[in-house]
């Protein structure tokens, strides 16, 4: 079954040699380095007995238990889909480091999403899905699992959008707005989420230096329509924030309420205004950050955020 | 296009066909656990993470007390089992997204446990790698065809292979193989000597064992609810393995092809009598017939029956 597959080569032969295991990426290997001791466990390094969800009303306990379920499924989309990357690393026989850093980012990732789970449960119930399915569309996916494996989409493309511009709005967000996540569990668990997204943004951004030496024209192309698919098609859409969604999508008044109401009430999210604020601003930082690769990011229109 | 290129397009394209064979239904996505085993196995490899910059104690390890010949034999046996240790990096990550791809409301311990398992290979990966040059310099190429052919299989396409039941892989490359590879380590263990590279072997083993874990209990969840048609196949695909993987050197070279056994073989002998983490042929001649005996006793609870491989060397086995 498997070797008359092999066999036959209906599995395509892969060469694996010579495999070089020694770093040759020093920063991507401190990286990987600093992930293995700064290992957690949701269920024990979390102050759980502070959450006392009874202490917050029905509504901010609903909008709670609605953002933190969505964050468990954006979270399943990096251990459903970006391991694929690791896989496109091993088949295009890149650096070791890269395998070597993506394997402790997949168990991040793994950790982050039970550690949302476990948050919602325990504020009182985790929704396993969309209140209108066609959301799904918007908040499941951003696909990163299909360019992975596709050789025509330029893996600095993959990286320029998802590993770096997505972490990085991710985490802009987060610092911007731990301060606000009163509850101590809630805070806790964001500051433990934040402290792994760092080390990952880190590890793209120092991919996209390292290589950059390298880019071409063609290359740089890729980047700004990677980025700008991005911004267009995953953030716009809603997938990290429903209030974000140009079109509304089917989200209901509750889903796109549910970051605020529990924002406001200090158990995790953000505000429409936070995204006012922040998001033009990681635009200005990815824009700066990217020029000196000769990426050129266009405007985008947005009906709340104006021209940012 | 460079020829290395040509060959990782194709590479890629045969991946991105096989993860086209699913139609992925994330939601509704369940978090809650199923098999309450799994999710143990789970939650103690959150709690037994090791490092090993820091967990062995380099220091200790004094590779000019051991003759120039044994240091050669020893960097020449962890290089192999690094190339040993290596594709389980691809192919539990393969195995993960099989699992996301067949279903978002199932198979949730399965999918945080693997989500773990990849940085395991990955600490065992660079002890080996450590170890290797620390004893001399770590070797990248088998540098013999038959070799190299041997120890290269693409099992993570066939973890993405829709047409390989996620038991029948589990049990071929779970059950049998990691077992086999599991048994080897502790025996390893038992012959090794010198302090650090017993410790080395006892976190990789550690890990290892809770892996084996995982397949026997996730076997033990899903193998008693298969039809006819499953249970054939998971028999298939274990036998496969056996008597053409596993039998043909995969994890033991004194199993290789005549031409391809040296200069490894008298290097892992030379290893295991100087106690730097290795067997004897005959050692390891009897952890896989005790392997073997061990898988099939173990199916044999399921009334799945293994077949009985003819071997050249080792008779019926």
């Amino acid at each position: 079954m498997l070797v008359d597959k092999e066999r036959t080569e209906a599995y395509v032969p892969e060469h694996r040699y010579p495999l070089p295991l020694r770093s040759a990426m020093p920063e991507v290997w401190a990286l990987w380095q600093r992930a293995k001791t700064l290992e957690w466990d949701p269920q024990t390094d979390i102050p759980w007995e502070e959450l006392r969800p009874e202490r917050y009303s029905a509504e901010q306990r609903l909008a709670a238990q609605m953002y933190w379920s969505r964050r468990t499924w954006g979270e399943y989309g990096a251990i459903s889909e970006s391991p694929a990357l690791l896989l496109r690393f091993s088949l295009e026989r890149r650096l070791p480091d890269l395998q070597f850093f993506f394997t402790m980012r997949t168990m991040e990732e793994g950790r982050h999403a039970e550690a949302s789970w476990l948050m919602a449960e325990r504020l009182g119930r985790y929704f396993p899905q969309p209140q209108n399915p066609p959301t799904a569309g918007a908040v499941g996916t951003h696909g990163v699992r299909r360019m992975a494996f596709d050789p025509e989409t330029s893996l600095e493309g993959i990286f320029a959008s998802l590993v770096c511009a997505a972490e990085e709005i991710l985490i802009d967000v987060f610092k911007a707005t731990v301060h606000k996540a009163t509850n101590p569990a809630v805070r806790r668990l964001m500051e433990l989420i934040l402290r792994d997204e760092v080390r990952h943004i880190a590890f793209g951004w120092q991919c996209l230096d390292a290589w950059a030496p390298s880019f071409t024209p063609e290359t740089v192309r890729n980047i700004e329509v990677a980025v700008t698919t991005m911004i267009e098609q995953v953030e716009f859409r809603g997938y990290r924030n429903l209030w974000l969604a140009i079109e509304g999508g089917s989200a209901t008044p509750a889903e796109i309420e549910a970051d605020r109401i529990s924002c406001e009430a200090g158990l995790g999210g953000s505000t429409p205004e936070d995204e006012m604020a922040i998001f033009p601003e990681f635009l200005t930082k990815i824009r700066k950050r990217m020029a000196p690769y000769g990426v050129n990011l266009p405007l985008f229109d947005h009906p709340r955020l104006g021209k940012v | 296009m460079s020829e290395t290129a040509d060959h990782a397009a194709r590479l890629l394209r045969a991946y991105q066909a096989q993860e086209k064979r699913f139609v992925e239904r994330r939601f509704p996505l369940e978090f809650a656990p199923e098999v309450p085993a799994l999710r143990e196995l789970y939650s103690q490899a959150k709690g037994f993470h090791w490092n090993p910059e820091t967990d062995i104690a380099w220091d200790r390890f004094d590779a000019a007390r051991y003759a120039q010949a044994t240091r050669e034999a020893a960097r020449r046996t962890w290089s192999r089992r690094a190339w040993g240790v290596y594709p389980g990096l691809t192919e539990s990550t393969a195995l993960l997204i099989r699992f996301c791809l067949e279903s978002g409301s199932l198979g949730m311990d399965a999918k945080l446990f693997l989500s773990f398992r990849p940085a395991e290979e990955a600490k065992h990966l660079e002890v080996c790698h450590m170890l290797a040059e620390r004893l001399g310099g770590y070797e990248p190429d088998p540098g013999e065809p038959g070799l190299a052919r041997v120890s290269n299989h693409p099992f993570a396409q066939a973890a993405l292979d829709c047409d390989v039941p996620v038991e029948a892989y589990i049990a071929a490359l779970g059950a049998l193989d990691d077992q086999l590879d599991l048994n080897l380590y502790l025996s390893h263990l038992h012959q090794a000597k010198d302090e650090v590279v017993r410790a080395a072997l006892r976190l990789i083993a550690g890990d290892r064992a809770r892996h084996v874990a995982f397949a026997w209990a996730f076997l033990g969840s899903r193998v008693p609810a298969l039809d006819a048609r499953g249970r054939a196949a998971v028999i298939d695909t274990v036998r496969d393995l056996l008597a053409n993987v596993i039998l043909a050197g995969y994890r033991n070279t004194w199993l290789l092809p005549e031409k391809s056994r040296e200069p490894w073989l008298a290097a892992e002998e030379e290893t295991a009598r100087q106690g730097l983490g290795a067997s004897t042929p005959a050692q390891e001649r009897s952890v896989l017939r005790a392997t073997i005996a061990q898988v099939r006793e173990r199916f044999a609870t399921w009334k799945l029956d293994l077949p009985r491989v003819d071997h050249a060397e080792l008779g019926v086995v």
